[in-house]
């Protein structure tokens, strides 16, 4: 470690204009984000065709095509309903975490196992097939851990996307991998933490406390203890916590 | 220059691709940098400069005209760069300090003025102790000048808020830059 020559206020400020002055962006930068927008739509038609199934427990099966049964009881009913409506927040970019209960009765242990660990994999992140085979303890078992997951019921809310091979490849996925990858991007793009400038409240994106809030509300945060620092209080709905 | 953005901003919220062309041509330079001095790097930077482009093309029937442009795509941007952040926080440092290797330490490279470089890296280790939120307002207040109004819009916080941030950010840097107190 060097120590620092002292500088003068004026250097300083003089070091601070000389750090921050624009530098030239690429000439085709409009044509690159015009390319985003274009390649962006061509797997959301993947995403309205999703459906949904229920049982009085928890979410039981999501899959793309519509056609699913009638459901079994009121209750299923509801619960089907809100992950329709929390899906459909997803693909927007509006929700981040899911709170509807997925049920998982009728699976067996080892692939009941893989996902439930699966579904604990933060929002936007991502670990690898065999990251989880040593989670569970059968570091063996990695091939069978994708066999698991390739056959998740309940993809999205299980989050099966976000698995992805040790060397950074892909992997499989039930949907196609362009829809693996459209996932991993718009979960990129969403963001997790968000402020309303109008409250002074932090939510986390999805809480229905903030689904009203307009956009030009919205401000975006790295941690709940940013978001204190400037005067922003956590909301007690959705109780932004930061990771351990 | 504000009235000439809000008319371009209509016509991009109309899908007129060449007004937004125009946009992105007087603002992509001091977005760029903005990012990149938030994010480290270049290619991180660029990366967030066109998901903050592409919010704002979808977006731009949501915005408002009682925003100066300029202010509403800073907001955007910030946004973005912020949640880069956030995501980075979550990953080991070691790992943080691979990528930057990777990067080529490209940030260092390219301004040689005002004192040199030994000053530049000085200045870019006292960055790194300046908290987050303040390291936000510098970075605007000296990549554009925005006034103390414009910040405490582009972060959502009040004028008071922004003026004790960037003093003690300030102060921070000054104590790292003059070696101890003065």
């Amino acid at each position: 470690m060097t120590t620092p020559v002292p500088m003068t206020r004026e250097q300083i400020d003089q070091s601070l204009v000389a750090h921050f002055r624009p530098v030239p962006a690429g000439a085709d930068l409009t044509r690159r984000v015009l390319d985003r927008l274009r390649e962006n739509r061509s797997w959301e038609r993947f995403a309205a065709r999703i459906d949904v199934e229920a049982s009085d427990r928890g979410v039981r099966l999501v899959r793309p095509g519509g056609g699913a049964g009638a459901p079994p009881s009121r209750a299923a009913a509801r619960l089907a309903g809100r992950a329709r409506q929390e899906l459909h927040e997803y693909f927007a970019g509006r929700r981040s975490f899911f709170s509807v209960p997925v049920d998982f009765t009728g699976l067996r242990p080892f692939q009941r196992k893989v996902l439930a660990l699966t579904h604990r994999i933060p929002f936007g992140e991502t670990r690898s097939y065999s990251w989880i085979a040593r989670r569970i303890g059968r570091p063996d078992a990695v091939r069978a851990v994708g066999t698991a997951l390739g056959r998740n019921p309940v993809p999205i809310l299980v989050p099966c996307h976000r698995v992805l091979r040790s060397d950074g490849g892909l992997g499989g996925y039930a949907f196609g991998l362009d829809a693996k990858r459209g996932l991993i991007g718009l979960e990129r793009a969403t963001p997790v933490l968000e402020g309303c400038a109008t409250t002074g409240i932090l939510c986390r994106v999805g809480c229905p406390d903030a689904q009203r809030m307009r956009d030009d509300s919205r401000v975006v945060f790295a941690s709940v203890a940013d978001a204190r620092s400037v005067g922003y209080r956590p909301c007690r709905v959705c109780r932004p916590a930061d990771p351990e | 220059m504000i009235t000439a953005d809000r008319a371009l901003m209509k016509r991009v919220a109309a899908g007129d691709e060449r007004a937004f062309a125009d946009l992105v041509n007087r603002y992509s330079a001091r977005l760029l940098t903005l990012a990149w001095r938030l994010l480290g790097n270049r290619a991180d930077a660029e990366d967030a400069v066109q998901r903050a482009l592409l919010r704002l093309f979808r977006s731009a029937r949501s915005y408002r005209p009682e925003w100066a442009v300029s202010t509403w795509l800073y907001r955007i941007t910030t946004n973005v760069c912020v949640d880069e952040l956030r995501r980075r926080a979550g990953r080991p440092i070691l790992q943080q300090a691979g990528e930057e290797r990777a990067a080529g330490g490209q940030g260092l490279r390219f301004e040689e003025a005002a004192g040199g470089a030994g000053r530049r890296l000085d200045l870019k280790r006292a960055l790194l102790r300046v908290p987050r939120e303040a390291g936000i307002l510098l970075a605007l207040r000296y990549v554009d000048g925005l006034s103390y109004h414009e910040l405490a819009r582009v972060r959502g916080i009040s004028i008071n808020t922004v003026k004790s941030q960037l003093a003690r950010g300030k102060s921070i840097l000054r104590a790292a830059l003059q070696g101890g107190e003065r």
